[in-house]
């Protein structure tokens, strides 16, 4: 790791979809194995901030700096190779191809292309083993976001950012997903950014948060701060 | 009935052609959105890649040309890819004007250098004969061009389908965005499908030197319906793409047969209007998550 200063540090992002601003000056600070909830209602920008952050989305302004380098000019895909593994909203996978090739497309791309790094992600969602010869449109919703995390896992990020992944899924794989997300926080000590709309998960696994409305953010602070009624007011639909 | 069962192998050399063609399309509207109006003139890049060796391969011209041709219309459309098509991503309309006016300049060229005359490619004295079966008749010609076609299909299934570069290509027709976060150079793969696809029109290009003489002009009159192939077949696919070009070259050879050059034009577009009214996702579907 180099430097002291923070794994992923966002300053002034800007981003705009044509002539429309999204984003107006964001910042947000993730430190080497810290886990920061994004929280907000929603359309305030949550994913914006994220697409802009992984360069899906080429910001208007503002700066990305990952691990001491400046990211912000850089295609996506030189972002993963860095260490920056994206898990986008709504379980989105190849769905032709089957699991172990939605696996091993991704393995091919990877800088260290250690075939074992497909068994370790299997090994934080086991059920998806007996579906390796399926193809990924064939899955459910939940166990297709178990696999857009496997592959995200397999480029051996040392951030992985998360868009709302219990989002539409069935309860009995919410649990688990919830249950690996903590696991690979706690235990493996990965710094998360999670987009998450329920202040219960975020209590539970948060380090710190930001509440972003209209663009900006209006709210950070540690875990504690998050029973404040000022932050349910700003959360409340 | 004799003159019936001679159109056979007219019908189905023209859709192994078309297929050739529509196999290249596929790819590059398939994968990256592009429409590309010049398609067809890396078809006569192939034609003349052959005239061209002539005079060094003699009879085997033909022969020679299918590696040379693929090369060279694979970087022509490489060029065109990197130097203009890149900048215009998204912008289909301005991709169709743009890909539309490189094809007029390219056709242009090939009149300065070549001529706008005909020209003819000397078939090899091996592809000269013919085979009669049941009272028809099957020239070598014809059968080499079908023989030609299924070898590229199985050539390019294989390569799409057990290839690490090939899974690659299908990753990004799939679902382009998620393939840049997983680490993809997406910008390198369509690259790759660009040369591969114009090379393919190439090998297009001197097959239909077997068929007849080649012009500056000769890619507008198979660009047409390489895309009716495209679009009946359904996008990026295999197999929707060979039994629409096999049906719709029947259907043009049959038609032609029993009326005439225009009006059978007439009757192949509105079969096709026709069918895209039942199915205007084509034979198949690639871009959804329920599967075919």
């Amino acid at each position: 790791m180099s430097g002291d200063g923070p794994l992923l540090r966002v300053t002034g992002l800007e981003a705009a979809y044509g002539r429309a601003r999204v984003l107006f000056g964001v910042d947000v600070e993730v430190g080497a194995g810290r886990l920061v909830c994004v929280m907000g209602r929603n359309g305030v920008g949550k994913t914006t901030l994220l697409n802009a952050v992984m360069g899906v989305l080429p910001p208007t302004g503002g700066t990305v700096v990952f691990d001491g380098e400046d990211v912000t000019r850089l295609p996506t895909h030189e972002r993963v190779r860095r260490g920056m593994g994206y898990v986008p909203q709504g379980h989105e996978t190849f769905p032709q191809l089957t699991v172990a090739d939605n696996l091993r497309v991704t393995l091919e791309a990877t800088r260290h292309r250690d075939a074992a790094a497909i068994d370790e992600a299997l090994e934080v969602f086991p059920r998806l083993k007996q579906f390796l010869g399926r193809r990924a449109g064939f899955l459910s919703g939940g166990q297709q976001q178990q696999l857009a995390m496997a592959r995200a896992l397999v480029t051996r990020p040392r951030l992985l950012i998360l868009d709302e992944p219990t989002e539409g899924i069935q309860p009995s794989i919410v649990a688990e997903i919830e249950e690996a997300i903590e696991r690979l926080h706690r235990e493996r000590g990965l710094a998360v950014l999670l987009v998450e709309q329920y202040l219960e998960l975020a209590e539970r696994l948060a380090d710190s948060f930001v509440i972003i409305e209209a663009g900006v953010v209006r709210r950070a602070g540690g875990a504690d701060d998050l029973r404040d009624d000022e932050v349910k007011r700003l959360l409340a639909v | 009935m004799e003159s019936l069962l001679n159109q056979l192998p007219v019908g189905l050399s023209i859709g192994a052609v078309l297929l050739l063609i529509a196999l290249g399309l596929t790819f590059t509207f398939g994968q990256m959105g592009v429409i590309n109006m010049a398609h067809g003139e890396f078809i006569m890049a192939g034609s003349y890649t052959a005239y061209m060796l002539q005079d060094w391969a003699g009879g085997e011209a033909v022969i020679v040309a299918l590696p040379v041709a693929f090369a060279v219309a694979g970087a022509l459309g490489w060029v065109l890819e990197r130097a203009a098509i890149r900048h215009f991503y998204g912008r289909p309309l301005d991709t169709l004007l743009l890909t539309w006016g490189v094809s007029l300049v390219l056709q242009q060229a090939a009149r300065d250098l070549f001529g706008a005359p005909n020209v003819q490619v000397v078939a090899p004295s091996w592809l000269t004969g013919r085979i009669e079966l049941l009272g028809g008749n099957l020239p070598y010609a014809r059968l080499f061009i079908m023989a030609l076609a299924a070898a590229c299909v199985v050539g390019i299934w294989a390569y799409m389908d057990r290839s690490r570069q090939g899974r690659r290509m299908r990753a990004v027709m799939q679902n382009r965005e998620l393939a840049a976060v997983s680490g993809v150079a997406t910008g390198r793969v369509d690259q790759l499908t660009f040369f591969i696809g114009s090379g393919l029109a190439g090998v297009a290009g001197v097959a239909l030197t077997l068929i007849g003489p080649v012009g500056p002009s000769i890619g507008t009159y198979y660009i047409v319906d390489a895309f009716l192939v495209v679009v009946a077949g359904g996008l990026g696919q295999l197999r929707g793409a060979v039994i629409a070009a096999v049906a719709l070259g029947m259907l043009n050879s049959y038609a032609e047969f029993w009326t005439d050059a225009s009006l059978a034009k007439v009757i192949v577009f509105a079969v096709i209007v026709g069918f895209l009214q039942f199915r205007p996702q084509g034979l198949f579907v690639l871009r959804s998550r329920a599967l075919t």
